[in-house]
């Protein structure tokens, strides 16, 4: 049955949209328990690749497996309601350490980018879309000797906007620090946001059918076009065995965009929250961005309960982005 | 032939009872919510003596205004419709899948999602950036700091709107019973008046859980005015919203039909950037004329003591 519904699917463009819809259906059927869950994968080990142009059920059925395998598709029972299952995460909070790189003032092209020791604090949302990275960074390495004070910077993008704060909040009050507007860096800081596990599949779920699902060594492969400030990227994630983003690399044709190349890794998936909520983060992340490893992190923490976080835009980084 | 028949009975009986016990696994009452949209009103509006809508009646026809997840996702502007999800005030659109297919969850895991799902909206209050940490402390931490924890009020507006309304030509009547579980909260009532008194000097009120209260009608609005608080209450149900003794509070009610809107906006130059809003929320009347508000049971805590995590319930 459904294979012939697949094949009416490729002869019958029309009926394409209601068969979508159900779509999510088809795909919840299967995720009752665990073994469903793995049936959900559309792998074989050493299976040979398969080409991109899959149908709306596999996209859908993947799409649904891979978000409640992060915790991000839920629903609850309290107060005995019958509602559907929504995607919950909107606000996180996450404290992580580890080296990034960044070339050095005096760097040329193909060497390796100066290490430093560094304390990740990020904040992010979704809705709208935002995020805070708060970095204090010490050279290590070779490069350590002779080192100046560690270097603290707050990096925030949301909406159009981007800026740089001299303290958390800076820019909202009078005598509060200052705000910096960046606004050549919005794409950068957007794309770290949607490169996330969250924003993968929130992006590619928004993304309709653009969203291709493929397996390549026998794992699950999702393409899929960001939209908004970061049109022209590609997004290729792979799955692990868990249906946990594994993997995620961006793409771009544009010259002019080449920091938008990045790959990303990610592993050690667990509940990370001070407060349990079911929400399964990363506990490592390993970044290369245009060819140079960036990032390389453990996380401490990962708070996933849509903590309070906000990001009003400072008053000086609204004008800066009118004019 | 009686063995027989209760025979059956028994057997009958067995058979529903994992229904039963299942539905007591999926939480509380029943109330079937199948979406988180807003009732449609019906019927005509009842008017005063005075031209103006009469609000008077028993506002509870949806029974689980603070207990259950429909009505709380609906208090924080999630609109949860059969197939498509919406943040009513950002109109972000949210990935839903359909109710057939849920993954199933035990107790456990449906109080971690209700937490997430009741603090998923995007309508939040914005602190001056000195109190942000404070405020997620707060909320992180309010098994232990909820001022309405241990039978305390809940205060204005953080009550929302009242079960039930009383509307003389001078005062409102305002009664909010109390509520039990681990957002337990003691009855209040307030009586306001709308006979175009001004407020008392702020300087000369002692600050108070539901401070003083004006109302007056803004076209077929009341709008009800209160200032004089103290700063030991929350104002909203989630978050760790705390405020100061400068708070001022303006509600505004709609009646229309069957239905009453209420939204409360909040001005606190002292901890807010600006004024916040809450998200609208609709009542309903309830629908038997002779219902009457069942006495609230003395509220004593004893859910307390057995908390050990700081999982919000």
């Amino acid at each position: 049955m459904r294979a012939r519904m697949i094949k009416l699917l490729t002869q019958r463009p029309i009926i394409i949209a209601v068969l979508a819809a159900l779509a999510f259906q088809t795909a919840g059927a299967q995720s009752h328990d665990s073994n469903a869950n793995a049936s959900a994968k559309p792998m074989a080990a050493g299976a040979a690749n398969s080409a991109t142009g899959s149908s709306a059920s596999d996209v859908a059925k993947t799409l649904k497996t891979a978000a409640e395998a992060v915790g991000l598709a839920r629903w609850s029972g309290v107060g005995g309601q019958r509602l559907p299952e929504v995607d919950v995460v909107n606000t996180m909070e996450v404290w992580a350490s580890g080296t990034t790189y960044s070339p050095s003032p005096s760097s040329k092209s193909g060497e390796p980018w100066q290490p430093f020791k560094t304390d990740y604090h990020v904040v992010l949302g979704y809705n709208p879309p935002a995020m805070r990275v708060e970095m204090t960074r010490s050279p290590s390495g070779a490069s350590a000797q002779g080192s100046a004070v560690p270097l603290h910077t707050i990096e925030v993008v949301r909406d159009t906007y981007a800026w740089d704060e001299s303290e958390i909040g800076a820019g909202l009050v009078p005598g509060k620090g200052t705000a910096t507007p960046a606004m050549a860096a919005a794409k950068n800081r957007f794309l770290q946001l949607w490169i996330l596990p969250y924003g993968v599949i929130k992006a590619a779920l928004a993304a309709g059918d653009k969203t291709k699902v493929s397996t390549e060594n026998g794992a699950t492969v999702i393409t899929f076009p960001l939209s908004g400030p970061l049109a022209g990227v590609m997004v290729k994630a792979t799955l692990d065995a868990q249906n946990e983003v594994a993997k995620v690399e961006t793409r771009c044709d544009n010259p002019a965009l080449a920091d938008l190349v990045t790959e990303t890794e990610y592993s050690g998936y667990a509940d990370h929250g001070e407060i349990a909520t079911d929400v399964i983060s990363p506990g490592r992340i390993v970044r290369k961005q245009g060819g140079h490893p960036v990032l390389d992190i453990q996380v401490k923490m990962w708070d996933a309960n849509n903590p309070y976080l906000v990001f009003p835009v400072p008053e000086n980084v609204k004008k800066a982005a009118a004019n | 032939m009686r063995h027989f028949s209760r025979s059956i009975v028994t057997a009958a009986l067995l058979c529903l009872l994992p229904t039963v016990i299942f539905a007591q696994n999926n939480g509380g009452p029943r109330m079937d919510h199948e979406n988180t949209l807003p009732p449609t009103p019906t019927g005509p509006t009842p008017m005063a003596p005075d031209g103006h809508p009469d609000l008077t009646g028993l506002w509870n026809g949806l029974a689980d205004n603070l207990l259950g997840v429909p009505n709380q996702m609906h208090n924080v502007g999630i609109e949860v419709g059969p197939d498509s999800t919406r943040d009513i005030h950002s109109g972000v659109q949210i990935a839903t899948w359909p109710l057939q297919n849920r993954k199933r969850q035990n107790n456990e895991q449906n109080e971690r999602a209700a937490t997430l799902l009741r603090r998923m909206g995007s309508n939040r209050p914005t602190y001056k950036p000195q109190y942000w940490q404070r405020v997620k402390d707060f909320d992180a931490n309010s098994n232990e700091e909820d001022p309405s924890n241990n039978c305390m009020p809940a205060g204005v507006p953080r009550m929302g709107v009242p079960s039930y309304i009383a509307q003389t030509p001078k005062y409102l009547i305002f009664i909010y019973p109390g509520q039990g579980g681990l957002i337990a909260t003691a009855t209040s009532y307030r009586m306001i008046p709308t006979d175009g008194r001004q407020h008392t000097n702020l300087e000369d009120l002692d600050g108070t859980w539901n401070g003083e209260a004006i109302g007056h009608w803004e076209g077929d609005t009341m709008v009800v005015d209160t200032i004089g608080f103290n700063s030991t209450s929350w104002f909203d149900q989630l978050g760790g919203y705390f405020h100061s003794e400068n708070m001022h509070v303006i509600e505004r009610f709609h009646r229309d039909g069957n239905t009453l809107t209420w939204t409360a906006t909040i001005e606190d130059p002292d901890v807010l950037l600006e004024p916040w809003t809450t998200t609208p929320r609709v009542a309903l009347l309830n629908p038997d004329p002779k219902a009457v508000l069942l006495e609230s049971l003395p509220c004593s805590e004893r859910d307390f003591a057995h908390v050990v995590t700081k999982e919000h319930h």
